[in-house]
């Protein structure tokens, strides 16, 4: 079984300031993955140097075993093959912390518009596989409304499903619940915890520590562009944390 | 009384008669302007043809289209090379040289229209399609072109009804459409106001048309608006 995904010496740079100094992570199929960091920890941008929405100013990154295609001769970060490129970031899926539904689209419409426009799936396939997605993430009414008519939680949930469409080898998470009411905050975790049970391979983005200390598999401290430490839960929430990872926790 | 309403009635029956010379310039002139108008706006997204563009769009926005129509019809025709050239069966025609202004001239205002839509669609929505995989094609497709749609379309719309009412500038260049005709009966009856009021009700109702037509698809592509 090859790693979802594999991320070695990758460094971002905007501008002047480099927002990543050299990150990296590997995540085994079933890992639940959180990244903590203070905001411009770069925890964000990593994240999204994954599926390669950033390109990273050095180093590689592999999905499932492929290689992105991107090339760093000359300087400035390279797609050297699109299709390539499509093609692996259609193994995975992200969940956006706007939810970025598609507004023009009724719910069922943004669930299966991946399977169907990207992986070919037969429509009438890839509809009653959207009806099973959205009952388990608690939304099997809502086929025909539009995204403008949920309220945050439930466009979030319409999210998950629209990600789990494709059954990614990878998911990411970027603050999935940062724009969320408190009281909606939980049953998008809820479900992100269902997910961490069956095994999904997770990369998630939070603020929430309870979900970071009781779901994750590993805890990432990022702290300006680096890996200031990371392990399990209990390790990291435990008597041994490191000094700078108390201070994050403090805040 | 009855000389008055056997004029205005006469009057009225030359000027339906005109109504689909303006209603084909009306449409081929939109359908004309807003493929050129995509064109315009596909060539500002590559660097090589931007300045292109920007000429195009510099040069029929700021001049007049009353002077663009003259030129096109007495100008071109001028020319030894277009009028020995292979165009000038179709370019000694006024209806095609009014169009060919129309359309020029609307397809300036309608690519900035449309460029301004497609720099509004959310980025947000663009990532989406971009994290799934989608190629550029299908982005184009399934995200962009409808969400610029609803973004462009009350601009676009008010473009539009500026076109209909345009396409009188064609009588200026012998077209004898609804204001052409107009001025025909003018010009033997000298009864100005009755004969313009009449025209002016042929093109509200047109645009009027026109207007409840763009507030029924405004309606219904509100539905999935953002909030």
């Amino acid at each position: 079984m090859t790693e979802p995904l594999r991320a070695r010496g990758i460094i971002k740079r905007f501008g002047p300031r480099e927002v990543l100094r050299g990150v990296d992570l590997d995540a085994q199929a079933g890992d639940v993955i959180t990244i903590l960091g203070g905001s411009g920890s770069g925890k964000s941008t990593f994240l999204r140097c994954c599926n390669l929405l950033e390109l990273p100013d050095a180093g590689t990154i592999s999905i499932a075993g492929t290689p992105a295609p991107l090339s760093h001769a000359g300087g400035a970060p390279r797609v050297t093959d699109q299709r390539a490129l499509g093609a692996l970031r259609a193994r995975t899926a992200m969940v956006f912390q706007n939810f970025n539904l598609w507004s023009h689209m009724r719910v069922i419409d943004n669930v299966i518009a991946a399977p169907v426009h990207v992986h070919g799936t037969p429509r009438a396939a890839a509809i009653e596989r959207a009806h099973a997605l959205l009952a388990k993430v608690g939304m099997a009414g809502f086929a025909d409304h539009w995204p403008r008519q949920l309220s945050g939680g439930q466009q979030q949930r319409v999210a998950i499903a629209r990600a789990l469409a494709t059954d990614p080898a990878l998911m990411l998470f970027d603050e999935p619940t940062s724009a969320l009411d408190p009281e909606r905050v939980r049953e998008v975790l809820d479900l992100m915890r269902a997910l961490a049970e069956e095994g999904r391979t997770m990369l998630v983005v939070t603020h929430e520590m309870a979900f970071a200390r009781e779901v994750s598999t590993r805890v990432v401290h990022l702290r300006d562009g680096v890996i200031e430490s990371s392990g399990p839960p209990a390790q990291m929430f435990g008597a041994d944390a490191t000094a700078a990872f108390r201070a994050f926790l403090a805040h | 009384m009855n000389d008055e309403i056997a004029f205005l009635a006469a009057t009225a029956l030359a000027i339906a008669r005109a109504l689909p010379v303006t209603l084909l310039l009306a449409l081929a002139g939109a359908l004309g302007a807003s493929l050129l108008a995509a064109l315009l706006v596909a060539a500002h997204q590559t660097r090589a043809l931007r300045p292109l563009a920007r000429a195009w769009i510099f040069v029929f926005r700021g001049t007049p289209l009353l002077l663009q129509m003259a030129m096109v019809y007495y100008g071109l025709g001028a020319l030894d090379a277009v009028r020995h050239g292979p165009l000038w069966p179709l370019l000694r025609e006024p209806l095609v040289c009014a169009w060919l202004a129309l359309a020029c001239c609307c397809s300036a205002y309608i690519a900035e229209v449309l460029r301004a839509a497609l720099a509004a669609v959310p980025r947000g929505q663009i990532e989406a399609a971009l994290a799934c995989g989608m190629n550029r094609r299908t982005r184009l497709i399934r995200v962009i072109v409808p969400q610029l749609v609803r973004l462009a379309l009350p601009a676009y719309g008010n473009e539009l009804v500026m076109l209909v009412k345009s396409t009188s500038l064609a009588s200026t260049i012998t077209v004898v459409d609804v204001t052409g005709v107009a001025q025909l009966v003018i010009a033997h009856s000298y009864r100005t106001i009755e004969v313009f009021c009449l025209a002016a009700a042929v093109y509200l109702a047109l645009t009027a048309a026109l207007t409840a037509a763009l507030r029924l698809i405004e309606r219904r592509l509100a539905q999935g608006a953002l909030p």
